[in-house]
């Protein structure tokens, strides 16, 4: 194709012809702001964010959609376009939920909380996974000017997470459409596309059936796409972005897709395309699966070596040693099994074993089991006595059979029954926590680089291979480096092809990982029809409890809890809390009563959903059961009469804040509640609240309400008005500390209910230390509730926030979310997919 | 067969159904009529005459519509004496002395004759033409239109139909495009394109395949003139479409119909056989070689898939969204193929333009807007109906002749045209002349035919209101300026009509309204604004009344008003009291009555019924 030109900003350009204008701009360096136009994708033309005048045009057309003529006259920057483009983005931006950006403590608060805090439903940027990341942000940070100052339309649509590995958050979605789009390019006929008109349009799938009915075959492209927080990586969504972008290949199947592995510490988060093309394709097993295999917490992370009944952890020396006498006395008697999911490198060091060994090496394909035909001939041969010593790297034979065994050696990164009875158990680094090259399926041999840390003791079987020929007394067998292998492998066969292709259909995925059923290392692969060893539930444990009477999302992330506990309603007092339990396995985790009655034996709660135990918490419904529930807990705030008493409540402090309002004010206090939420959606129990004070206030950060502001606004602006004897603030540690910071300059007395980590609540572990005026207190038996005027904060917001790393790699283990996918699916019937 | 042949057997077929010999019976059964049960009467008649012993000599068709809605259900009796006498307004009960009357004595029945087509009556009717709601119209569109059997191809021939085709197909496509830039025809679907241009676009793009399509899917609340063309004359319109495939080059037309119209896509299905069987669709059509096909697709609905590219898209499959032009239809349309599409309307007159010249078209209307329009006359007008008129006619005769007037005799206030994508023309501009450019100057437009009556009882913030309410609903959401304005403007709305506006609000609708026309992707979003635009235009006092004053000057807003009695009027008749549906009246007879302002729901039918106007709103 020839060249054009044409001028764009009184500049000459030259372009291909066939290029858009918005093309043939960027090309000479001129930047026009876009959000739907991505370079993998058709142009959309939705965002209008990109739009220009060209003379001769009629309006201001797109410089995406426009195809770039000879001769034509484009202005990409005029005030007439910077108008436009401005309100169409606080148009775009009154339909994401977005007070952080207008609020008057954003910089503040960031500094404050330098990473967003993990939620549910992200109702603004500071709890939005997507937050450092966002394009969005940065274009309205910009664009400074707030001419239409439009209220937030919250949607309210709930997170949808019923689906494997994604939550999906469409309150908010923009629309842009990159996901369907990239769904239709990559698929052809996408699984997802708008659906619904008018306000209520968003993604979703075909009669909005789960994606698991829908054809999706969880690619990932579209969250990879997604320029908001709307699409995520359940597992990743709060890991932050990835620090290293590494290509490697996956060996998950012998298809041996190349991938980028995305590592973050050491971790690896996701293995992505290598490109937004169908080729680049990759199946939900490679795209989400290796990382959620590799951060299983069933992970084998040591040696063990088996000592009459028990496995005893060992150091690797030791348990190679132990390895190397079981097999001495085994020559010509040892069968070593060995799954195709290994490099060629680790293939060529078993086969040098078995040569040494004189054994027999059976290699097994990706999805095999203990069913396979090979497995059968060799477990006759083994009851026998034919042979009387097995070496193998996954769940193949039964416990019975290895423990029948004179000498077994496990080399495996996840344990099965079979290993719990093997004579020695070595912990292998696996998948993107070992190098070497790997052949796949097509006969290319392709390179597997290192993207993440082995958990504990674990190493590469290269490693250990190496480590046990030379205690067998192998020579030639002494290998630093995986390089030094590779050169040596000359004679290996390309494996199998794996039956399914997994990329097309999803229920086509390999069953088994090493032998082991994938579904039992990651649960969310039960959703596609993966068989999964059943659990047994004792009907007893279902019984016990704490019963749930009422539960309601008041707010987004704000679960109202009605609970039986008569021993903890008899003998509450306002400003005590109460310590949960989900489950037996769940953490211990402390919130404030909001109400209780004695007499019909019932406390209330309101629990705001940001971490594990609470997502585990809010999962639960009425009817439902909470494992524990200990307390009453800590100091009851002393009642008296102090005068006019200021209540300061933000977050779960709105609630906090009820029974303490109630009491003072039956004292023969004046009580002014003041209550704060980023914008006007956020807010809740408004009525209940003003029940039982004299006034209400009520403060938005994006001024949708009432005061513009926070709590620390309203203290100032009733200070101005009357005398305040008494102020107690609950909220956020952020708020607290920044009221103090006002209120202190004031001479208000200030009281706040301090939120540390908390473990048991009786004041016996300590981790709820806090410094109060140069003393040392344990909030637990000494609080919550201290002058907040003499907290040291920074140590607080340290000490708080130092498991975070934990705490975000603990979201997705929360079993309960999984156990959901394990419910048959079922809805209208629309769709005609039987269910 | 020739098509000499085939027109000469159609006047035979005329012939007979004109003889005046024989007794006949034409019952307007469009949906409208049937909804206002026409087959009801029909079976009547039927049930009627057989117990008479008449049915054999007489001949019952049903018919289109010829527009009078108000009337309905209309009848037309061809009786003793081939007097031919419409009637109005008929029920089931009517029909025996319907029958008595008009069929065996040759007289009108007089309660329900609403004029004379032709012969002697004897009663001092007036003639159909004369009448004031068909005297200042010209039927081209909507020639046939109640006129003709339109299940019956020969009747549509007899009277001149497919003679276009025929004369089109002698001639060379440039030739055809020619004639059609000669009748100055403009698209009537909105946006008034000159359809000649369009043609000529289409037919440039060179391509192995081409398509025509016609736009079926009329959207706009309170519109149904493409309904009842496609009802009462299907033939006219699928001769257009094959006239613009034969001028463009393109071997498939589609009829897009909306799902919601199931006699119009019955009515298509059975002409498009009945084409196929004279040999109208196929190979080698009247021996010219052009080859032509049509499909009927249905729309499932939304109001966007009335725009070309959305169109287009449903036509394929896929979702309903507009995309940005260029590429133009003409360039690459359905299927990425050259596409021409033109609204029923346009294709009907394209018919009749080939059949009788495109300069005798252009004979009407004025010099910038050629021919005739069809408006869906709707409000508070006496007369409601579908009209056809000659372009630059006053909205004044439309009005006070045609329509007859506001209803009650209530004060005219504007008349909003255009449907959700157009404006309001206020009472001052009553005697402007009814064309595309006029109606742009005073900010309203043409659009597809809605035009909607308003009374001093409506309230035009509430209008407004209830246009976002639809165009918040039927926006695909893939726009930002649509999606999101729609929103907010009707929620600013809301607001205001419920006594929640601030005198900020004004200036922000102006301002999303300016980002939505300039900004939006397609023509819904470009027009949604303009009910608000326009009446905050004209009626911006009537929405500061609303904020300042919290009153409905109108007294329509529900939230802003209070229906009082006048002691000093009421006479105690009780009516109020019986109409009200909460029981929130109460009174003695022969006493003023009283409305318990807290049960009171403000629903005014207490007004409705006072005959004293005692009732009085503030």
């Amino acid at each position: 194709m020839g060249s054009i030109s044409l001028t764009i900003n009184g500049q000459q350009v030259e372009v291909e012809a066939g290029k858009t204008v918005l093309q043939a701009a960027r090309e000479a360096g001129i930047t026009i702001p876009t959000i739907c136009d991505h370079k993998d994708l058709n142009p959309y033309g939705a965002c209008r964010m990109c739009i220009v005048e060209i003379e001769g045009v009629r309006g201001f057309p797109t410089s995406c959609t426009t195809p770039a003529t000879p001769g034509m006259l484009v202005t990409t920057e005029s005030e007439r376009l910077t108008t436009l483009r401005n309100r169409t983005l606080e148009l775009m931006f009154s339909g994401h939920p977005n007070s952080c950006l207008v609020c008057p403590h954003r910089e503040a608060c960031e500094q404050y909380r330098p990473k967003a805090t993990k939620a549910a439903r992200s109702t603004r940027c500071g709890f939005c996974a997507n937050r450092d990341e966002c394009d969005l942000r940065t274009m309205a940070l910009a664009a400074s000017t707030q001419d239409l100052q439009l209220p937030t339309l919250y949607a309210g649509y709930k997170l949808e997470r019923d689906d494997p590995f994604m939550d999906r958050d469409y309150n908010l979605c923009v629309l842009c459409g990159k996901c369907w789009r990239i769904c239709e390019k990559i698929h052809g006929k996408p699984a997802i596309s708008i659906i619904n008109r008018g306000k209520w349009a968003r993604i979703g799938t075909a009669f909005d059936t789960s994606h698991v009915y829908s054809g999706c075959t969880f690619c990932g492209a579209c969250i990879d796409i997604c320029p908001t927080g709307t699409l995520t990586d359940r597992f990743a969504r709060w890991q932050g972005k990835a620090e290293r972008e590494i290509p490697s290949t996956c060996m998950l199947c012998s298809e041996g897709c190349s991938v980028i592995a995305q590592n973050k510490g050491g971790q690896l988060l996701a293995n992505t395309m290598t490109g937004f093309t169908a080729a680049s394709s990759l199946c939900a097993l490679g795209r989400f699966g290796a990382a959620q295999i590799l951060s299983s917490n069933q992970r084998l992370i040591r040696p063990l070596v088996r000592e009459g009944e028990d496995q005893i952890p060992m150091d690797w020396q030791g348990a190679v040693q132990a390895a190397a006498e079981g097999l001495g006395p085994c020559v010509a008697a040892t069968a070593l099994v060995i799954s195709a999911t290994t490099s060629r490198e680790d293939r060529f060091l078993y086969a040098r074993l078995a040569e040494h060994l004189k054994g027999l090496l059976v290699i097994l394909p990706t999805a095999a089991s203990s069913e396979e035909e090979p497995l059968q001939t060799l477990t006759a041969a083994m009851t026998k006595g034919e042979i009387r010593a097995l070496i193998t790297n996954g769940d193949f034979f039964t416990a019975d059979l290895l423990r029948s065994l004179p000498f077994s050696l496990v080399i495996d990164a996840l344990p099965s029954a079979g290993s719990a009875q093997a004579s020695v158990v070595l912990p292998a680094a696996i998948l993107s926590e070992s190098a070497g090259t790997f052949r796949t399926a097509a006969g290319l041999v392709k390179t597997l680089a290192v993207s993440s840390r082995a958990p504990g003791d674990a190493r590469p079987e290269w490693q250990i291979l190496s480590g046990l020929g030379q205690a067998l007394g192998l020579t030639g067998c002494d290998f630093s480096t995986v390089e030094a292998i590779t050169p040596l492998v000359t004679e290996d066969t390309a494996p199998t092809t794996f039956a399914g292709d997994p990329r097309e259909n999803v229920r086509e995925l390999p069953v088994r990982f090493r032998g082991h059923l994938l579904a039992d290392i990651v649960p969310a692969f039960a959703a596609f029809g993966l068989p999964v060893t059943p659990v047994e539930v004792s009907e007893e444990a279902l019984g016990e409890g704490f019963p749930i009477l009422e539960k309601r999302e008041i707010a987004p992330n704000m679960h109202f809890f009605k609970i039986k506990a008569p021993q903890v309603a008899k003998f509450s007092l306002p400003g005590q809390f109460a310590i949960l339990m989900a489950k037996e396995t769940s953490e211990r985790s402390p919130f404030t009563l909001v109400d209780w009655n004695g007499a019909e034996g019932w406390i209330t709660l309101v629990i705001e959903e940001v971490g594990r135990s609470s997502r585990e918490l809010a999962s639960l419904q009425a009817g439902d059961r909470i494992a524990h529930v200990s307390g009453p807990l800590g100091l009851p705030l002393p009642i008296e009469n102090k005068g006019t008493v200021l209540l300061g409540g933000g977050c779960y402090g709105i609630g906090a804040i009820f029974p303490l309002a109630r009491t003072l004010r039956q004292a023969g206090n004046r009580v002014i509640c003041a209550i704060e939420a980023s914008s006007a959606y956020l807010l809740y129990m408004e009525k209940e609240l003003a029940a039982v004070c004299d006034q209400l206030i009520i403060a938005t950060k994006d001024g949708s309400q009432g005061v513009r502001g926070g709590i620390q606004e309203v203290v100032v602006q009733v200070a101005e008005q009357e005398t305040i004897d008494q102020f107690i603030a609950i909220g956020c540690t952020f708020m607290m500390r920044m009221v103090c910071e006002v209120s202190r300059p004031l001479g208000i007395s200030t009281l706040v209910a301090l939120n540390p980590i908390m473990v048991d609540g009786t004041g016996m572990c300590g981790a709820c230390r806090v410094s109060v005026g140069e003393t040392t207190r344990f909030a637990c038996i000494d609080g919550p509730i201290f002058d907040g005027h003499g907290v040291d904060w920074d140590e607080l917001a340290a000490r708080r926030s130092a498991y975070a790393r934990q705490e975000v790699q603990a979201l997705p283990q929360t079993v309960d979310l999984n156990a959901l996918m394990h419910q048959p699916h079922s809805h209208g019937g629309g769709c005609g997919c039987g269910h | 067969m020739s098509f000499s042949t085939l027109q000469q057997q159609a006047q035979l077929q005329w012939q007979e159904f004109e003889r005046p010999e024989r007794f006949r019976i034409l019952i307007g059964s469009a949906t409208c009529g049937r909804a206002a049960g026409s087959l009801e009467v029909l079976q009547a008649f039927s049930d009627e005459l057989s117990q008479q012993g008449l049915l054999a000599a007489t001949d019952i068709y049903e018919v289109g519509c010829l527009g009078m809605c108000y009337a309905e259900v209309l009848v037309e009796i061809r009786g003793k004496d081939g007097c031919r006498v419409l009637y109005q307004g008929v029920e089931p009960k009517h029909v025996p002395a319907l029958i008595d009357a008009q069929l065996l004595r040759g007289e009108a029945y007089l309660p329900l004759a609403l004029a004379v087509i032709n012969g002697a009556t004897g009663a001092d009717l007036p003639a159909f033409n004369e009448l004031p709601i068909i005297a200042p119209q010209v039927r081209i569109v909507m020639r046939n239109c109640g006129i003709i059997d339109p299940t019956n191809i020969k009747h549509y021939l007899a009277r001149g139909g497919y003679s276009g085709m025929a004369k089109a197909l002698a001639l060379t496509p440039d030739a055809v495009i020619e004639e059609i830039k000669t009748s100055g025809l403009r698209g009537r679907g909105g946006a008034g394109f000159p359809t000649g241009v369009k043609w000529g676009f289409a037919r440039n793009s060179v391509s192995d395949q081409k398509y025509v399509i016609c736009n079926a899917d009329e959207g706009d609340p309170g519109a149904f003139m493409d309904r009842s063309v496609l009802e009462g004359d299907p033939h006219a319109v699928l001769e257009g479409l094959l006239i613009a495939g034969f001028a463009i080059g393109a071997s498939i037309g589609y009829v897009y119909c909306r799902a919601e119209y199931p006699l119009a896509i019955e009515r298509l299905q059975g002409a498009i056989a009945q084409m196929r069987e004279h040999g109208f669709l196929g190979e080698n059509i009247l021996d010219s070689g052009f080859a032509f096909d049509i499909k009927i697709k249905k729309g499932a609905g939304a109001f966007v898939c009335g725009e070309e590219t959305s169109l287009m898209q449903s036509i394929e499959g896929k979702r309903g969204m507009p995309r940005s032009r260029p590429p133009f239809p003409a360039v690459s349309g359905l299927f990425g193929k050259p596409t021409n599409i033109n609204n029923v309307e346009t294709l009907a007159a394209v018919s009749a333009i080939m059949e009788r010249g495109g300069a005798w078209y252009a004979g009407y209307g004025t010099e910038k807007s050629r021919g005739t329009k069809t408006f869906a006359l709707a409000g508070k007008i006496t007369r409601t109906g579908l009209i056809e008129v000659p372009m630059g006619i006053s909205l004044r005769t439309i009005i006070e002749e045609i329509g007859g007037g506001v209803l009650g005799g209530k004060q005219f206030k504007a008349v909003q045209t255009g449907g959700p994508s157009g404006g309001c023309i206020p009472a001052q501009s009553i005697d402007l002349p009814v064309d595309y450019e006029h109606l742009a100057e005073v900010g309203s437009i043409m659009g597809s035919g809605g035009m909607i009556v308003i009374d001093e009882e409506s309230c035009m913030v509430d209008m407004a209101r209830y246009f976002l309410t639809f165009t918040e609903n039927e926006s695909c959401g893939k726009c930002v300026p649509c999606r999101m304005g729609t929103q907010h403007l009707l929620k600013i709305l809301t607001a205001i009509t419920e006594g929640r506006g601030t005198l900020e609000h004004l200036e922000l609708m102006r301002k999303i309204g300016d980002t939505m026309k300039n900004a939006s992707l397609c023509g819904l979003g470009q027009t949604a604004a303009n009910p608000v635009l326009t009446t905050l235009n004209y009626y911006e006092d009537e929405y500061r009344a609303h904020i300042v004053d919290h009153k409905c000057p109108a007294g329509a807003c529900r939230a802003l008003i209070r229906f009082d009695i006048a002691v000093d009027r009421c006479t105690g008749c009780g009516a109020c009291l019986r109409a009200c549906p909460v029981e929130a009246i109460s009174g003695e007879k022969k006493q003023p009555h009283r409305i318990d302002q807290d049960r009171c729901i403000r629903c005014g039918s207490c007004r409705q019924a006072c005959k004293f106007e005692a009732v009085q709103v503030d």
